[in-house]
């Protein structure tokens, strides 16, 4: 089998989204969020209350920027299963068939990809308006 | 596969004498061996039938609590029996009812639902029942002896390290055992839904209970073992007086605050999301239409599982921790709230596009969307930190906590109970009395938890025995005392529809409620085999869409129609398409389990009231009990290599590795034991964020040369095993008992090193939390290793007596894989008491 | 309304069991009537002694409004779900589409949310970070005990400022210490200090701000600024042991003269008794041991354990706010702790003759 033949199977109903695929972007929220707290709770833990949070802020803006570069890069890989095999604006995803069934993941994966960056977007906006450890 | 042609499954004297088989197979042991069946749809009756006998239990307690509260400075009991009372409640509705009953439901109905005779353990079920009756009577049984916990539901160290009493023994352990058997069952029913899936059912085409189950297996999975962890440390402390949570030898209750909310938080979700899965599969059915946005339940249960880890310092809010630490959790308390309405919508959008029938079922689960989006929108509010300061630990949260999970359980088990009824008994609930519990409890549960949103802003903190008569509590805590009364109405009345002798005008007739999903292909009453022929699937509802679906199954044109070989037998798929790979021989009737149970439960009972050469002699029991079972139960040779399993499709009779349940039951086991492990290391480095000097500068440490002998030495015994595998597979056996042999060997002298590193420093683990912590990963880690010595010489014997041969190995893929994480256990461990010392 | 309520429920089980149930306009008009009862009660709640929407502070008044939004929000939102709701059970079918209704699942579960979350979360946080930011120069330093609160005066830092009065008043004293009631002067931040001693208690004066927890083996901070005089109740809102409900204390809000005059009071220490009775009676407390766990400053220095009693009768409660400042209240606790506090530390004292109990009670109710 040639190699495009072979990207083709792959594509078509292949394990570019089996389940760990698709749990990808909420595990990069889960990264990120993770990094937030230690950042904050390992900083202010041995700081005075009055200290600034210089180093948590930049902490978690260069955590973001990753994290949605991140979500951005799962999308792309995503778009291209999920256009490819779009029919019309069929959304059910209800036919049972390999190709389906990676079409629905990439549609799942996709949508978390979303509900991820909504939430990292979140976790991000407190270190915008608090600025000290009290 | 309509009827073709010559066609076996035409003759219907075959088709009799399969179904006598089938039925012989699968039948329920008589007289009092009846209580030796595993079948899922006994263990999962017993199971849900206790939990409900718990959560009656509870609920006594729970009116007790609305009597003494009826009026100011009542005392009807004591202080002191009071705060028994209310930690029994939360404790018995938490861990006896809501998350039992999610594994009690869907031990009874998975199999059911994906159209399989039975989930691929049914042993490992049923000894979870024993467990989790034998904890649960342990732990209410307290009560009748004056003896129960009274330190709140979530036993906040000091007040439960330093005063408990034997309360806090007992709930420590007896709840310890009863995740054991949460654990058991999520890994049950994690492989039951990626591996027993019928053939066909791809992904997205399983059911959405599936995915509901699938998902909260796993949290399970990520929120049960920090708990473990937790009272792992809790139990030393109490015992041994090894001072994790005592500041004044550098240990920090906050620890455990930490650990429990973990565990706290996707609890919730663990509990809530089995029952909306139940939602899921009923408004279909009444609205006559598929789910209108499947994909958006499965991201919504998916999102929920992961946000859902992210929440667990609101629950600690008021600890005084960094305002920006609380802004975080703040955040994704927030952002959880979005997946969650979506679900929500999801069954909004789907009636809206259905033509709605009006049932009981359906009148519970309209009654749970109202009462669940009112304790949602409290949720929204209370998870914004500065609303949280007044309303934190205030009837507030009693009334959000009630309103969340009376919306998002209580009432979608009921309507799922109403619903689902038939398939466990084949009898159908009254409709009337239906309605009439509905609004008793309804209506009872609003007058009760309404007011209290209120009494908790007029300043009425939680867990008091009583209140003052002038601060303006008194007409709340009547009222809510009255409706407690009504809402005990409609439980009764419920119990009575549930329990009331039925006789034929009840009976249920086939698919009574015109749904579209396999359960419901059950014939009526329910036939002990589970399922006549299992279903090849090609659609989401193949009830509604394929009209030759029920004579095809009850005529055995599906696969597996017969059990020619009197063997209990299931059928394994692939984890995404769900194509065959294989016919599983699943184990029938046996008491091993239950003694096996009675056994373990013996270990904690008996450690619970310190008498320790009693629990060892009870361990050596249990664990030669669970070997006797593993040995003449598990991986057993097959007849023949492989089985028509019907359809032209033959399967082997025996997989091993990745392949097999046994390999994924493993995983997922060890999954979870890798999560309760990392609890000790982020205990470690908890104690080193709050104090300047962590490891202290004057203390003892173990040094680094014997953590470093004892990681060489373990991760030898690592390789070892490994190799052996790989030997075992090549058929070179000779080399794989010795290579074997000299894993047992290493891991027992690495047992011995670990060890010597904080003996012969002298670090005495009740002096500072330091030592205490050291020893508690070394702890922890020698005994995981100690099992895998166990695990090594269980393939030895196997390989001398020909249970493991080089074809069939699957318990050497199991210890292999076992080893794979006592490998990484090892490594963060030496790392940890070793390494890190030489950095900090 | 008990016959008419009656005949309605008899009306639907006639209505439902022929399958035209009319259960959600009903449920509507249950809720609306709990709303408008809730409403009303709401109205009173304000006046209670020990209510979170009282708005006697500054950081209570604005979660309080805060609140009010919030639920109104909340409440529109349900009743637009559950309308949505029960117009997808009795709406006739087939108006609806595919599409509609993948739009409502976008807009109302996804768009709607997301924005409106975070709104809610922008403000939330800006409240937040503005919480324990004010400067306090007065400093309250309350430790949790078993079942009762130490609490200690002080003003850390003298201002050398321009305001005279202001200047001598905080000079004036160092630390006072005192016990189970906590006066608060209007319209200045004060810093509480929080510690506990054996469990984790938790401090909570409703009107005035929210709770913070006191965990043994940390300081935990709480600055708060209550506005309106009056006096307020107080309460432990965490589980602390056997009488975690009967661990209250009385706070007094008060102009700012008053309370720098009551201060300066405070820090003198016991008048020593004038009436022959009042001797006796100070007598007997040395002799029968009292003095052991109570201090009682100018009289006897050396009790620790117990609550300070130098000037106890000028609170308004007794054993941390269950009951009145009385004789009658005094001679029952001396004599029987644990029959008003189940599991009070204190030692009973039924042994004492009665005369002795009515004359310790009498030498305590005048230390003023």
């Amino acid at each position: 089998m040639s190699t495009g033949a072979k990207e083709e199977l792959r594509r078509t109903s292949g394990s570019g989204t089996d389940l760990w695929n698709v749990v990808q972007p909420p595990t990069i929220w889960a990264v990120h969020f993770l990094i937030s707290y230690l950042a904050a709770a390992i900083l202010c833990a041995r700081a005075d209350r009055t200290a600034p949070l210089d180093p948590v802020f930049w902490t978690v803006m260069t955590a973001t920027a990753v994290a949605l570069m991140l979500i951005a890069l799962v999308v792309l890989r995503l778009w291209r299963v999920e256009k490819f095999s779009t029919v019309d604006e069929d959304l059910e995803f209800e036919r049972n068939t390999p190709e389906e069934r990676h079409r629905f993941l990439a549609h799942v994966s996709l949508m978390l990809s979303v509900l991820s960056a909504v939430g990292v977007l979140y976790v991000a906006m407190p270190v915008l308006l608090i600025d000290t450890c009290r | 596969m309509a009827a073709m042609s010559g066609d076996p499954q035409d003759d219907p004297e075959l088709r009799r004498a399969q179904e006598k088989r089938l039925s012989e197979v699968w039948a329920q042991p008589q007289g009092w061996r009846y209580w030796t069946a595993v079948n899922n749809s006994e263990v999962g009756l017993w199971y849900t039938a206790t939990s409900f006998g718990f959560m009656f239990f509870a609920g006594v307690l729970g009116l007790i609590i609305r009597a003494q509260l009826a009026v100011p400075d009542a005392g009807l009991v004591s202080a002191e029996t009071y705060n028994q009372v209310f930690t029994l409640h939360g404790t018995a509705m938490m861990f006896l009812f809501a998350v039992p009953i999610f594994e009690a439901v869907a031990i009874l109905l998975l199999p059911a639902i994906l159209g399989a005779r039975d989930l691929p353990f049914p042993r490992l079920s049923a000894f979870g029942y024993w467990c989790f009756l034998i904890g649960g009577l342990f732990v209410t049984g307290s009560i009748f002896f004056d003896a129960a916990p009274s330190g709140g539901w979530f036993m906040y160290p000091p007040l439960t390290t330093k005063y408990g009493g034997i309360g806090a023994d007992i709930w420590l352990l007896g709840l310890s055992f009863i995740e054991v058997a949460s654990i058991a069952a999520a890994v049950e029913l994690i492989v039951g839904v990626l591996k027993c899936r019928p053939p066909g059912m791809h992904l997205n085409l399983t059911p959405l209970y599936g995915w509901y189950v699938l998902i909260v297996g796993g949290m399970i999975l990520f929120a049960f073992p920090p708990l473990i962890a937790g009272d792992f440390l809790f139990e030393m402390e109490r015992a041994f007086d090894w001072p994790f949570f005592d500041p004044t030898r550098g240990g920090d209750p906050l620890l455990w605050q930490h650990l429990f909310w973990i565990f706290g938080h996707p609890e919730v979700y663990i509990i809530f999301l089995p029952s909306i899965a139940l939602l899921a599969m009923m408004v279909p059915t009444f609205a006559k239409r598929p789910v209108a946005g499947y994909s958006f339940i499965v991201l919504s249960a998916i999102g929920t599982g992961f946000l859902g880890f992210g929440l667990w310092v609101h629950h600690m809010y008021t600890t005084g921790l960094p305002a920006v630490s609380l802004g975080f959790f703040s955040a994704a308390s927030e952002a959880v709230a979005i997946p969650t309405g979506i679900q929500i919508f999801v069954f909004i959008a789907t009636l809206m596009l259905g033509r709605v029938e009006r049932s009981v079922p359906m009148l519970w689960s309209m009654g749970a969307l109202a009462i669940f989006v009112a304790g949602g929108l409290t949720g929204v509010m209370l998870a914004i930190a500065p609303f949280d300061f007044q309303a934190h630990d205030s009837y507030f949260v009693v009334a959000h906590l009630h309103y969340t999970l009376f919306g998002g359980m209580m009432f979608p088990l009921i309507a799922g109970i109403y619903y689902y009824y038939p398939i466990a008994t084949g009898k159908m609930l009254s409709r009337r009395l239906g309605i009439w519990s509905f609004w008793l409890l309804f209506v009872g549960f609003n007058v009760t938890f309404l007011p209290m949103h209120l009494s908790g802003l007029l300043g009425m903190p939680r867990r008091v025995f009583t209140y003052p008569a002038d601060i303006g509590l008194d007409g709340l805590n009547m009222l809510s005392s009255a409706g407690a009364a009504i809402a005990a109405l409609g439980f009764l009345v419920f119990a009575w529809d549930v329990l009331r002798p039925k006789g034929e005008a009840d009976a249920a007739e086939r698919n009574p409620w015109n749904a579209g999903t396999v359960e419901w292909q059950l014939e009526m009453p329910p036939a002990p085999w589970g399922a006549r022929s299992v279903p090849k699937i090609e659609s989401r509802y193949p009830l509604w869409d394929d009209a030759d679906h029920l004579r095809n199954y009850d005529e055995g044109r599906f696969y597996l129609p017969d059990a020619e070989e009197m063997q209990r037998e299931t059928i394994v798929t692939s984890v995404l398409d769900a194509e065959p790979i294989q016919c599983l021989r699943v184990p029938g009737p046996a008491i091993v389990t239950i003694v096996a149970a009675f056994l373990l439960g013996a270990v904690f009972i008996l450690a619970t009231f310190e008498l320790y050469a009693a629990t060892i002699a009870a361990g050596i029991g249990a664990l030669a009990a669970i070997l006797y079972w593993t040995w003449t139960g598990t991986a057993l040779h097959p007849e023949k290599p492989a089985k028509d399993i019907g359809l032209g499709v033959t399967v082997p009779l025996y997989l091993s590795g990745p392949r097999s349940t046994g390999w994924w039951a493993m995983f997922i086991t060890m999954l979870g034991d890798l999560t309760a492990f990392v609890g000790l290391p982020f205990g470690y480095f908890f104690f080193w964020t709050i104090h300047e000097n962590f490891p202290p500068a004057d203390a003892a440490g173990p040094g680094w040369v014997w953590p470093l002998v004892a990681g060489l030495l373990l991760l030898g015994a690592w390789t070892a095993t490994w190799s052996a595998r790989l030997l075992n597979g090549r058929g070179r056996v000779a080399a794989m008992r010795l290579s074997l042999a000299i894993g047992m060997a290493s891991a027992s002298a690495g047992i011995a090193a670990l060890a010597a590193g904080p003996w012969w420093h002298g670090m005495d683990p009740t002096a500072h939390v330091y030592p205490a912590i050291v020893w508690a990963l070394v702890l922890w880690t020698s005994l995981h290793v100690a099992v895998g010595v166990i695990m090594q010489a269980y393939c030895l014997a196997g390989s001398v007596t020909g249970k493991l041969t080089p074809r069939y190995d699957m318990d050497m893929w199991n210890v292999s894989l076992y080893w794979h994480f006592m490998a990484f256990t090892v490594l963060v461990t030496v790392l940890v008491i070793g390494g890190f010392p030489l950095v900090a | 309304m008990g016959r008419r309520g009656r005949f309605d429920q008899r009306g639907e089980i006639a209505i439902i069991s022929t399958r035209q149930a009319h259960f959600a306009p009903r449920l509507s008009r249950f809720l609306a009537l709990c709303c408008l009862a809730l409403g009303c009660l709401a109205l009173a709640a304000c006046d209670a002694p020990q209510s979170a929407l009282a708005g006697a502070g500054r950081e209570s008044a604005e979660v309080a409004s805060f609140f009010w939004v919030m639920l109104a929000a909340a409440a529109l939102v349900w009743l637009a779900v559950m309308g949505v709701a029960v117009l997808g059970v009795f709406r006739p079918p087939a108006r609806v589409t595919e599409r509609a209704a993948r739009w409502l699942i976008v807009g109302g579960g996804v768009v709607f949310p997301t924005i409106v979350l975070a709104g809610l979360l922008y403000w939330g946080l800006g409240l937040l970070a503005e919480r324990n930011t004010a400067e306090a120069d007065l400093r309250i330093t309350v430790q949790g005990e078993r079942w009762w609160w130490r609490v200690t005066y002080e003003r850390p830092r003298v201002p050398a400022d321009d305001d005279p009065q202001r200047g001598r008043a905080s000079s004036a004293i160092a630390r006072v210490v005192s016990a189970n009631e906590i006066r608060l002067p209007a319209g200045e931040p004060v810093e509480f200090v929080l510690h506990a001693q054996n469990v984790i208690h938790s401090f909570w004066i409703p009107s005035v701000a929210g709770k913070m927890d006191m965990i043994p083996g940390r300081e935990t901070r709480l600055v708060a600024t209550a506005t309106r005089p009056g006096v307020y109740g107080g309460v432990c809102a965490e589980f602390c042991g056997t009488a975690h409900a009967l661990m209250r204390f009385a706070v007094v809000v008060e102009p700012k003269e008053a309370f720098e005059t009551w201060l300066r009071a405070q820090a003198a220490p016991a008048r020593k008794p004038l009436a022959s009775a009042g001797a006796r009676g100070a007598d007997l407390f040395v002799s029968s041991g009292c003095g052991a766990c109570h201090r009682v400053r100018g009289l006897i220095e050396a009790g620790e354990v117990g609550p300070d009693l130098t000037h106890l009768a000028s609170r308004r409660t007794l054993a941390a706010g269950i009951a009145p400042m009385t004789g009658e209240a005094l001679v029952r606790w001396i004599r029987s702790p644990q029959s008003m506090k189940p599991g009070a530390l204190m030692p009973a004292y039924a042994m004492l003759p009665p005369d002795e109990i009515d004359a310790i009670a009498g030498f305590l109710l005048g230390l003023e």
